[in-house]
């Protein structure tokens, strides 16, 4: 009797006692990555959840893992509610120089209507140069090239508050060139907008 | 191409820089949501900027969302209580190290650059586990 007893009991407490888990998605392009369980219960544990709607109870000694159908309601709410991807634009110059190139016009353009749609953005602005030239020289212009683009935003109307410009020179080279090469993909500002 | 003393002091800048401020932004909240900092109990707005160490918390119709400066993304959902407990990136290397920690509520994660420069660079712990994220999109779920 006091082991039936015992059992009930732990049977009771277990259903009481709402477990952590962890739900593994399918990623947004449709891979997926995984998630390791390095400790669970105070116990270092390794386990590894690999497939993608897998959901892992946590806590257990031995955490078990099984497969998910549909999410739960407040679980797809969840989902829906997380902000859109970070968003990359690529801006070009004529060499030495902060002027665009005119085939960037029209991604300056897209550039804004990103910003624009996106509420509580964050937008980081980075200049680059080709080799041509001092470093130090190159760390000048591409930061000029950087801020260029911010004073574009401004007076478009965007808030500095929001945008961050640095210039990184001739150091991270799109296409690798040997120094004093002349190359206009390495002559750009990449825009982060978040 | 000359990577001198100058390269040198740009990147320590850089890192310094990294390390001080703005690690994310709230970029949508409803119902009753608060950023805990220190004493402080701010009520989240979009647009806000997050610092390593915030509390997220939110009550129970609250929710909130927001992006990293690493392109992690969360979406915090109601009854919340989590915390950025450790966040360090270098922006130009783009690598780093992100502890959340979940103590109550429910959690929606995008996993960002952090994730992917070092194995477990990115870790999520409940009170009864620590899960090591390695480059995906997933839930933790916290019941009180």
């Amino acid at each position: 009797m006091i082991a039936r007893g015992a059992a009930a009991f732990l049977a009771l407490a277990l259903a009481g006692c709402a477990h952590s888990s962890m739900v593994l998605l399918p990623d947004e392009d449709g891979g997926h990555g995984q998630v390791a369980i390095l400790e669970s219960g105070g116990k270092a544990t390794d386990a590894v959840v690999n497939d993608a709607n897998s959901r892992a109870t946590l806590g257990g000694a031995q955490p078990s893992i099984r497969p998910v159908g549909a999410l739960k309601p407040q679980e797809a709410a969840l989902v829906g509610d997380l902000p859109p991807p970070a968003k990359s634009f690529t801006l070009y110059f004529l060499e030495g120089t902060t002027d665009m190139t005119p085939e960037s016009a029209p991604v300056l353009d897209e550039l804004r209507a990103e910003i624009a749609k996106r509420p509580g953005a964050d937008v980081q602005v980075t200049g680059h140069t080709d080799t041509v030239g001092s470093d130090t020289d190159n760390d000048a212009l591409s930061q000029k090239r950087a801020e260029e683009i911010l004073n574009l935003l401004a007076s478009k109307g965007f808030d500095r508050l929001i945008m961050s410009a640095v210039g990184r020179g001739e150091r991270e080279l799109k296409i690798p060139t040997a120094d004093n090469v002349s190359s206009p993909p390495n002559r750009r500002v990449e825009v982060i907008v978040r | 191409m000359v990577r001198g003393p100058l390269f040198l002091a740009l990147s320590i800048t850089v890192i310094a820089s990294a390390a001080s401020a703005e690690i994310a932004r709230v970029k949508s909240t409803s119902g009753n949501a608060i950023v805990q900092r220190g004493a402080n109990h701010i009520p989240a707005a979009t647009g806000q900027a997050l610092e390593a160490g915030d509390w997220l918390v939110t009550g129970k119709d609250g929710r909130m969302s927001l992006t990293f400066v690493d392109n992690t993304r969360f979406a915090v959902g109601p009854n919340s209580r989590i915390a950025v407990s450790k966040f360090e990136y270098d922006r130009t290397r783009q690598q780093g190290s992100f502890v959340t920690q979940v103590d109550r509520g429910s959690l929606a994660v995008v996993s960002g650059k952090i994730a992917k420069s070092g194995r477990d660079a990115m870790q999520v712990r409940t009170p009864n586990s620590l899960l090591g994220v390695r480059g995906t999109r997933f839930i933790v779920e916290v019941p009180k």
